[in-house]
């Protein structure tokens, strides 16, 4: 036990050295959408799925952004550049955009 | 007195004018004197001819004479005209009688006035559809198929006849019965009636035949002729036929068995027909809704195209088909051009599909070229015109005109030209090739510059 | 087109050889484009511009509804003219990308007043579709290996049997635009997985989304991907590229698929597509692993890592499992069953093991649909394995599971095609640039080939084989002689020119009838085309009453619908077993029984298929033991198919025959008063030219139905069903009887709605009948 909770502690700190800020904004913004994606799980479980299309689109919706953003996380990620060469952060930032835009297309679609 | 007469028959003549014949008299002094009639049974349409010597038994010249249809039978009239002995067509009316309204009459004008004690000669021709009628209505497929057909014994007219004489032609030696009012002779496959003399006028006397007659009774019911025309020198004609057979229903099984073994020609069904097709026609094609009819051959002739048709299956009584029959010809052998920028077509209004055929609706469309003007239409006979309509050919942005034309119960003599006069720019013609340039023309150019942006979005990634 | 020509000419001309090069492949992809969109028109040449087979009347008639009614209607189309009295809601029951791709299609057409008839439109879409798979395989090809071999595989896969089965000119099916949704999304998957880009991901998801809509082998993507995905994660080759551009495939294309009414909730409801679901939260657990790993460096989280992804995989799976039992899952479907356990439909879904097109593959098959491919795809597939990478670790696990799944199912050939081509495509540019590298007069391919190779080693760990081949060769130029070398070339050569000859060969011989049209050749070589399906299917529009219902054995459902217009009993969408059974019942029972099932399902005609009097062997007779079956699977005490053999066990239609078959509806249906017609001088009368025996019931009556119309050749014969009052019998009340209502509705079969002719021949039917008739 103690030595997950000094692991935890190191990983919290070596967190806070190394990440830049822009991936800490990103960070924030994903841990953001986990809660939402649990609220919306745990309201699921004590109110029933129906109608079952409105929840999947909804609850897939977070996934989807959840995915994107680390997606865009990674991609940002100085740490990363040796494996996206042809992808600049601008052209990250507008992929994720153009996801996000299809993305929603099909929720509001779906939603019903 | 000669002075009033001469008002009475001015007056006469402005009213006669005026109401469009409205109010013609019957004039008791014009006689038949021989009336020689043919009544033509043959095919299931009633075909009848009469030589007609007219004579003026009074002294004041007479110019109309009226003809009169059996009784029963005016909805069965598809098509009359009278000629002259020099085989001239008169003007023929539908008119009213006072005191007759519940008889049809037809109003003939005589070329010149028929004067007094005077004889001329004039050729009735009229054609029935619908009046012979299969007895029994519902036949097998090894019976025979036998039809009844009522008319009068006498010539039926609003004048007295001197001398008449009828003679009726059947296709078959074999004939159940037939009203025999004498004096009567049948021989081989034709009665004849009469001679009969001093008739008055609206005698009529049921004349009954019983005979069989296995001829094709085809009926279109429905025909929708389209003909468009392109200056590039082409007009396609393609038409929508709906066909039934109209004779004694089918009643009980079809045996393909014994279809196959019956090999005599002379069977009630119709297994295949001709049609004639202009000399020209070129590129004809023969389908239906399914496709390709792959059962016909064209035969050229010396001046025409036979076409022998097979329906997909043999028609027998009661059977409906239904098929698209298409084709193009040459422009330069219907469309004129009459000086300056006015064109006239000239095509039939209704072509032939069979020998003795009947078409019970026709509607023929004509679709005029890009950007007509001043649009005139001459029709061989009275038909009904629908509202133009607008329709989009391959590239049209500017829509072309259509006229539509309707009309019903129509018969082999009704094929006759059509006339339509347009004035029409030559320059229209390029108005597509154009539009197709520019389209391509703008295509290149979007894919020019598609390949120039390309190379940009390359170079501002690089930059960043 | 000329324009086109020297517009990219002359830009090419401005960017020096890269232009030229590229103006090549142009050109080559428009070849091959147009060599397989001509190849394809044989069937239109010889006859005519018209729907083939069965299930394509179908997809037409779709069409054309929708069409006429617009899109909503389209999806809200309720059928009542089919599976009479059930009816069939067909906008959720179908896989709309077809309709939807041609009727855009009119529409754009028509909005240029391009009046272009729909029939037409839906004739030529699969050629045209053929065109853009090819550019499609070669752009996968090129991500694969290089613009040679690309090239290469383009053209096979434009003239290769395999897939010119499904595609040819009226072959109009969901797998004629399928097959380029697969290439597609493929080819989008490999770009995605290479640059590890969102866009590519989207591009790809979207291009599943169309497969998704088009065809039901879309689970067949869904399945590759992950496993894909897996084992580069076996191999250790995770990498940040492969999970974005899964991620982001999964969960878009996970949402799309569910767009497509037909799919619904399937994608997370049933275990076909769990894996992948599965696969997407094991790439979470391995990235949030290897993230801790980064953040921490220390060796002893290597061990977290493996067992932490073992300890996550195994919870994913036991999910699935237990969700199956729960029930929240659905399990797999029969038809997946059967592609596990070839004996399974057999013995558990007749409907399903009827149809020829589901059963195991010939060698034959495989050669006559692939021929040199099939020998040169392994050597492809062994230069993909050497060089390995992660796109090529794709392309070997496609091949692998594509030869078992073709060998499982005949149809599922058509999946192993485009794999086959690509590569031996790959082979050949490999064979070709071992063998031509010195000829001055190189392959013009080998221009491009060159250069791409060069910055993909550079992009790479793995250095790639082509590279290395030239290195080879530099070092010892006389490794082969320049007179082998020129043998080999003609040789290989010779082969892609049999290719050619067979190819078309092929398509012109076995895959260009429309079988709704009939050829026979006599002898002195003119031909007589039969027309005896389009006559009897006509005769029943125009002669027989609007809402008059016909039955028939299902094959005939769809072209009853299509083109007589028709209610029908049962059709190609064999979704309902028990309707069917019903029918086969009927068919299979006597007479009297026969007839109280048709009034109880309200039946005015009924038509049967008989091939007797021209020796067509695709009749009803010889599927009758299917009916017979299909019948037993549901009605058991009533049917046995013991009866309908003879004490030997044999199948005969004549006088040894069992006295069951003999006096069932089928044969007193197909034989009426056949045993009276003599064919010819040498045969006694009731001779059935496609069993070569004279019937065994000659002399009977029908006392329930007469003969309301046979075709010309006998091919098709229509009997109406009499009303109750048409002879001396007592009416049956409502209550008496014997049959059930049909509305149960099977769970079996819902899955996969296809199927077509069983016992369709091989070889084209017209040359067996001219056999036989000559």
């Amino acid at each position: 036990m103690a030595n997950i909770g000094s692991v935890v502690s190191k990983f919290y700190s070596e967190y806070s050295i190394k990440t830049p800020k822009k991936m800490k904004i990103i960070d924030a913004y994903l841990l953001y959408i986990l809660l939402t994606g649990i609220v919306q799980f745990v309201y699921c479980l004590l109110v029933g799925t129906f109608p079952f299309n409105s929840f999947l689109s909804g609850f897939i919706s977070t996934v989807g952004s959840f995915v994107l953003a680390v997606c865009l996380r990674l991609q940002v990620n100085p740490e990363n550049k040796n494996q996206f060469q042809d992808i600049s952060p601008e052209r990250g930032y507008a992929d994720f955009i153009f996801a996000h835009v299809v993305l929603h297309l099909v929720v509001m679609n779906f939603i019903g | 007195m000669t002075i009033f007469k001469m008002l009475k028959f001015l007056l006469f003549l402005f009213f006669s004018q005026l109401v469009s014949a409205a109010i013609v008299q019957i004039d008791q002094k014009l006689v038949n004197k021989n009336v020689e009639r043919s009544i033509d049974l043959t095919s299931h349409l009633v075909k009848v001819t009469a030589a007609i010597t007219l004579e003026n038994t009074g002294t004041s010249p007479i110019s109309n004479y009226l003809i009169v249809l059996e009784p029963g039978t005016s909805g069965n009239l598809s098509f009359i005209s009278v000629k002259d002995a020099l085989k001239e067509e008169l003007v023929v009316k539908p008119t009213e009688v006072a005191g007759h309204t519940d008889k049809v009459f037809y109003n003939v004008i005589l070329k010149q006035p028929l004067g007094g004690s005077r004889t001329v000669v004039l050729n009735l021709e009229y054609v029935l559809t619908e009046a012979i009628v299969p007895y029994p209505n519902e036949i097998t497929q090894k019976e025979k198929q036998f039809v009844r057909y009522f008319g009068s014994h006498y010539f039926y007219t609003p004048y007295s006849t001197t001398k008449q004489t009828t003679t009726v032609t059947l296709n078959s030696r074999n004939i159940e019965n037939y009203t025999k009012l004498k004096p009567v002779s049948q021989s081989d496959s034709s009665i004849i009636y009469g001679p009969y003399t001093d008739v008055a006028p609206f005698s009529f006397d049921v004349l009954s035949i019983h005979y069989e007659n296995n001829a094709p009774f085809l009926t279109v019911t429905h025909l929708h002729r389209l003909i468009e025309i392109s200056h590039w020198g082409n007009i396609a004609v393609e038409e929508n036929i709906e066909i039934v057979h109209s004779g004694a229903k089918l009643k009980g099984p079809f045996s393909r068995y014994d279809y196959q073994r019956d090999t005599s020609s002379n069977h009630h069904s119709v297994k295949s027909y001709r049609t004639i097709l202009p000399a020209a026609a070129y590129n004809i094609y023969y389908r239906d809704s399914n496709g390709n009819i792959s059962t016909s051959t064209v035969r050229t002739r010396k001046d025409w195209i036979e076409l022998e048709l097979r329906p997909r299956f043999p028609l027998f009584g009661g059977w409906r088909s239904s098929y698209m029959l298409g084709y193009n010809v040459p422009s330069y052998q219907y469309l004129y051009k009459k000086g300056g920028n006015e064109y006239v077509l000239s095509m039939r209004l209704l072509d032939h599909i069979y020998d003795d055929m009947h078409v019970e609706e026709l509607e023929t469309n004509v679709v005029l070229p890009v950007g007509v003007k001043n649009v005139k239409l001459n029709a061989p006979y009275e038909v009904e015109r629908l509202g133009d309509g607008k329709t989009f050919k391959y590239l049209d942005s500017l829509g072309r005109v259509v006229l539509r034309l309707k009309k019903s119960n129509l018969v082999e003599q009704h094929i006759q030209d059509l006339e339509i006069s347009y004035e029409w720019d030559t320059l229209t013609l390029l108005h597509e090739p154009v539009l197709l340039a520019v389209a391509l023309y703008v295509l290149f150019i979007i894919v020019i510059i598609y390949v120039r942006l390309d190379f940009s979005i390359n170079k501002s990634e690089k930059k960043e | 087109m000329s324009q086109t020509y020297t517009k990219k000419s002359s830009i090419s001309k401005l960017n020096s050889k890269a232009g030229i090069s590229s103006l090549l492949i142009f050109v080559i992809l428009l070849l091959a484009w147009i060599a397989g969109f001509s190849s394809r028109l044989f069937a239109v040449i010889r006859f005519e511009s018209i729907i083939h087979e069965f299930d394509p009347w179908f997809n037409y008639r779709a069409t054309a509804y929708m069409v006429k009614h617009g899109f909503y209607n389209f999806l809200n189309w309720f059928d009542e003219r089919a599976w009479y009295p059930l009816g069939r809601i067909v906008g959720g029951t179908v896989y709309p990308g077809l309709m939807i791709t041609s009727g855009s299609i009119h529409y754009l057409l028509h909005l240029l007043h391009i009046n272009v008839h729909i029939r037409d439109i839906c004739v030529f879409l699969a050629p045209v579709f053929s065109g853009l798979t090819s550019i499609s395989t070669y752009y996968l090809t090129k991500e694969l290996w290089s613009k040679g071999a690309g090239l290469f595989a383009a053209c096979f896969i434009a003239i290769v049997p395999g897939y010119i089965s499904r595609s040819v000119a009226g072959s109009y099916d969901n797998e004629g635009i399928a097959i380029f949704a697969l290439q597609f999304t493929y080819f989008l998957w490999i770009k995605s997985v290479k640059t590890g880009s969102v866009f590519w991901a989207v591009a790809s998801a979207l291009s599943y989304f169309y497969m998704v809509s088009a065809w039901g082998g879309y689970v067949f993507i869904i399945n590759l991907i992950p496993l894909h995905v897996f084992v580069l994660l076996l191999m250790g080759r995770f990498s940040n590229r492969l999970f974005t551009s899964y991620t982001t495939f999964y969960i878009l294309g996970l949402i799309m698929s569910m767009q497509i009414p037909f799919v619904g909730f399937q994608p997370i409801r049933t275990s076909e597509h769990m894996a992948a679901s599965g696969v997407f939260a094991l790439m979470f657990a391995v990235a949030t692993l290897k993230y801790l790993q980064s953040m921490m460096s220390k060796s002893e989280f290597k061990s977290l890592v493996i067992y932490g992804g073992l300890i996550a995989a195994g919870i994913v799976f036991g999910t699935v499992v237990l969700l199956t039992y729960a029930g929240f899952i659905a399990p797999w479907s029969g038809r997946f069953y059967s592609l596990w356990d070839t004996g399974y439909a057999k013995i558990h879904i007749p409907i399903i093991a009827s149809v020829s097109e589901h059963q195991p593959t010939t060698w034959f098959a495989f050669f006559f649909d692939l021929h040199v491919l099939v020998a040169t795809f392994p050597a492809g597939l062994w230069y993909c394995i050497k060089n390995i990478n992660d796109e090529r670790v794709f392309v070997v696990l496609y091949a692998l599971s594509a030869v078992y799944f073709a060998g499982v199912m005949v149809r599922l050939m058509l999946t192993l095609t485009p794999v086959v081509c690509i590569l031996s495509g790959i082979a050949f540019s490999g064979l070709l640039e071992l063998f031509l590298r010195d000829d001055e007069i190189a392959k013009p391919e080998e221009s491009g080939d060159e250069e791409h190779t060069t910055p993909k080693n550079r992009k790479y760990d793995k250095v790639g084989r082509v590279p290395k081949m030239k290195h080879e060769l530099n070092k010892e130029p006389d490794g082969i002689g320049p007179n082998i070398r020129t043998i080999i070339s003609v040789v290989i050569l010779l082969l892609l020119m049999l290719f050619a000859v067979h190819c078309t060969w092929v398509t012109s011989n076995a895959y260009s009838s429309p079988s709704i049209v009939l050829a026979s050749y006599s002898g002195d070589g003119t031909r007589q085309i039969l027309d005896d399906f389009r006559e009897a299917y006509f005769w029943l529009s125009q002669n027989t009453a609007d809402e008059a219902r016909v039955m028939s054995w299902w094959d005939y459902g769809y072209q009853i619908a299509g083109m007589a217009n028709r209610t029908t009993l049962v059709d190609n969408n064999t979704w309902n077993n028990s309707h069917i059974a019903l029918v086969g019942k009927a068919m299979s029972s006597n007479e009297s029984a026969a007839y109280t099932i048709m009034t109880a399902l309200d039946v005015d005609y009924v038509l049967v298929i008989f091939g007797g009097v021209i020796g067509y062997s695709g009749d009803d007779i010889n599927k009758f033991l299917w009916m017979v079956r299909i019948a037993e699977g549901e009605h058991p005490k009533d049917i046995k198919e013991s009866n309908y053999f003879t004490e030997q066990g044999e199948f005969r239609i004549d006088g040894e025959g069992s006295p069951t078959l003999l006096n069932c509806l089928m044969y007193k249906l197909s034989y009426y008063r056949f045993g009276e017609l003599k064919l010819d001088y040498r045969t006694p009368a009731g001779y059935d030219r496609t069993r070569n025996a004279v019937i065994g019931n000659k002399d009977f009556q029908l006392t329930y139905l007469e003969e309301a119309y046979t075709t010309e050749h006998w091919l098709v014969r229509i009997y109406r069903v009499k009303k109750p009052d048409e002879f001396n019998r007592p009416r049956i009340p409502v209550a008496n009887r014997l049959v059930k209502s049909p509305n149960f509705v099977s769970k079996k079969s819902t899955k996969r709605k296809r199927g077509t002719l069983k016992n369709k021949p091989v070889i084209v039917k017209g040359k067996r009948l001219s056999s036989k008739q000559s």
